[in-house]
């Protein structure tokens, strides 16, 4: 129950783009149609999803202070922390690779329609930041870090879709000048974000 | 040399992590110990805001040698089992609240405000989202709260995150954690709830888990003192009988 | 100093502002800036990150393996900002605290990356120093502005001092708490780029 309760938690309460602003550069540069922001929400959450437990393993056996006390009992002391940021990023540009290696093998045609983007992940805020969020988080185990990273992968697509499927819609509006295209997309995401305040209380 | 041959790739590579590795291993090495020291300076800044005083952080370590008197660590029973102010300041209560009740370290700290003695009871909890702690005072009847403060590492900006706000933490000031010489702890209510039996603050709307986290950090940890509370409560004048005695003693002995 | 070097320096702060214009550094543009004091030192901070790791890959530009170009500039950028983070956490240890994980997202602040591609892997190192110093002032700029907003009207206060005379609040006004809560950020990130864009107006989306 309580894995279901993160789970829900980190799609809608913790959302990546309406709380945290995370990932919000791709995000504005790509969500013009639902099809391509619906490709990239499919590869950010699949990149979150291994990303978030090996990072958590990364940080409880190497990171932590006294996470190698495994290799030596001496060692509980010795605080690598200071280099996450390194690792993680490390880990993620990996991953990223693979995963950009799996796509163009698999899914040729995303692969053309995704083009810079797909790289471009490995700098995605969201990713990082999941990562970071996770460390604050003190998880019990590897099973709810991944957890959290797939729900904060599917919190993020559910955001971009929607707003793309909004600014699909905004073409055929008048706007005035000056707002047209970004100044409108960041108007809309700010009240779609003030909607989303209203699952702050939730609870199951 | 080839920019793209392999072994130009390789040697670059490594080279460049040993520069990188060199390079900040050096810097946290240089600044760790400033860093501690700052960690150990919010901790005092915040055991003095337990007792309404908000010190800026360049004058905290003064004021704290300035308002705590004595620190000290107890067991389940009230009995000292430390004086060692230091052991006390650096206990991980993270690791403390882990043990079941009768193993625990318990730390105290006695400060002295306007001539009156205030006992100070760290707290460590979950909240929703990671660890919450605070630190809760009570006036020498162990029983009246006289200020608390609370922090945490991760809660939702504009929910949980606010029980570090003065508009909550203000509520607790007066509380009684004792009910009819019975041990009650406080309840955190929802709005319209009643409490039954034992003295309440407002939760934090929206910030349910959280609010609930603080009323049951409050319970587990101040439970631990019981002991320790009740000697206070039953104490207060015969330590002052006790002291005149003393004294007489040390007068007659001249 | 010639005028290509001025526009390099001058540029980002408006006709090509970083934030604004070139859409990069978004995400901590928004989380920071519900207080003045953490988005200035945010602001400085990447700033500094910008100009050094600029300087550092033009130096390196002629050397760097074209197979792990990404990489290297992400380390150069990683180990820059850990050193950032190191010094805070060592002489400002509570604005540390309150822009606690925004920090390590410098290095995924698309400014970083996109100056490096754009301007520091074809351009000399003194330019690239400019160029990054610029852009950290646009970003600046920008952070500066939304922050002023949200902490005056959602606290009344700016840098942390009351600014809002006590007689108002007796009157009636009240601190518009939704100002610091973070969609009122895009609002008001999104309301900048209105007036920008009346006042430039070749950069209007058709």
């Amino acid at each position: 129950m309580e894995t279901f309760n993160l789970f829900i938690k980190s799609i809608f309460v913790d959302n990546m783009i309406f709380a945290y602003f995370l990932g919000m550069c791709s995000y504005l540069a790509v969500s013009k149609t639902v099809k391509t922001s619906t490709g990239l929400g499919i590869a950010v959450t699949f990149v979150l999803l291994i990303t978030v437990p090996v990072n958590y393993l990364l940080d409880t056996y190497v990171l932590r202070e006294g996470a190698l006390t495994w290799l030596n009992e001496s060692f509980a002391s010795v605080d690598l922390s200071f280099l996450s940021f390194i690792l993680f990023i490390a880990i993620i540009a990996s991953m990223v690779q693979i995963v950009e290696m799996v796509v163009e093998r698999f899914a040729p045609a995303l692969y053309a329609q995704l083009g810079i983007f797909l790289p471009l992940i490995a700098v995605n805020c969201a990713i990082l930041g999941a990562s970071l969020f996770m460390q604050q988080r003190n998880f019990a185990n590897v099973g709810q870090a991944t957890v959290y990273g797939l729900g904060s992968g599917l919190g993020w697509m559910m955001a971009i879709v929607a707003l793309a499927a909004v600014r699909e819609h905004l073409k055929y509006n008048k706007i005035p000048a000056p707002l047209k295209g970004l100044g409108i997309a960041f108007i809309l995401t700010g009240l779609m974000g003030m909607a989303f305040m209203g699952f702050m209380g939730i609870k199951f | 040399m080839n920019k793209n041959g392999n072994i130009y790739t390789f040697i670059y590579a490594s080279v460049m992590v040993i520069i990188v590795a060199a390079a900040l291993a050096f810097v946290n090495g240089s600044l760790k110990d400033k860093q501690k020291k700052n960690v150990e300076i919010d901790k005092m800044s915040q055991i003095l805001k337990s007792v309404k005083i908000n010190s800026p952080l360049s004058e905290a370590e003064a004021r704290y040698g300035e308002t705590i008197v004595d620190s000290y660590l107890i067991d389940a029973t009230g009995q000292k089992v430390s004086e060692d102010a230091a052991e006390t300041f650096a206990l991980d209560m993270s690791k403390e609240v882990a043990k079941p009740a009768a193993e625990r370290r318990l730390p105290v700290y006695e400060a002295s405000i306007d001539g009156q003695k205030k006992y100070i009871i760290p707290l460590y909890g979950a909240g929703l989202w990671g660890p919450i702690w605070g630190y809760i005072s009570l006036d020498s009847d162990g029983n009246t709260v006289y200020a608390a403060t609370f922090s945490h590492e991760g809660e939702t900006p504009g929910l949980g995150a606010e029980i570090t706000t003065a508009k909550f933490q203000e509520q607790f000031s007066g509380k009684h954690v004792f009910q009819e010489q019975q041990f009650r702890s406080l309840a955190v209510l929802k709005a319209g709830a009643k409490a039954e039996g034992q003295d309440a603050v407002d939760a934090i709307s929206g910030g349910t888990v959280t609010s609930r986290g603080v009323e049951t950090m409050l319970f587990d940890c101040l439970s631990a003192y019981e002991a320790f509370l009740k000697g206070l409560q039953a104490a207060p004048a015969t330590d002052e009988a006790a002291e005149n005695n003393e004294n007489e003693q040390a007068n007659v002995e001249e | 100093m010639s005028p290509e070097r001025k526009d390099i320096l001058f540029g980002p702060l408006s006709k090509n502002n970083p934030v604004i214009v070139l859409v990069l550094g978004i995400c901590s543009a928004l989380a920071v800036t519900a207080q003045l004091k953490p988005a200035l030192v945010m602001g400085v901070s990447v700033t500094v990150v910008v100009a050094f790791s600029n300087v550092i890959i033009s130096l390196l530009r002629n050397t760097i393996p074209s197979r792990i170009r990404i990489i290297v500039q992400l380390v150069v950028v990683a180990a820059l900002v850990i050193i950032v983070e190191q010094i805070l956490k060592a002489y400002a240890y509570e604005v540390w605290g309150q822009l606690s994980v925004y920090i390590g997202l410098i290095i995924t602040n698309c400014i970083l990356m996109g100056r490096l591609e754009a301007f520091a892997l074809g351009n000399g190192p003194f330019d690239s120093f400019l160029d990054g110093i610029g852009n950290g002032l646009g970003y600046t700029a920008i952070l500066v502005i939304v922050a002023f907003f949200r902490e005056l009207l959602g606290s009344g206060a700016l840098l942390g001092f009351h600014i809002i005379p006590q007689s108002f609040y007796d009157a009636g006004y009240m601190n518009n708490g939704l100002m610091i809560m973070p969609p009122m950020a895009l609002v008001v990130v999104g309301c900048i780029i209105w007036v920008h864009r009346s006042m430039n107006k070749d950069l209007q989306e058709k």
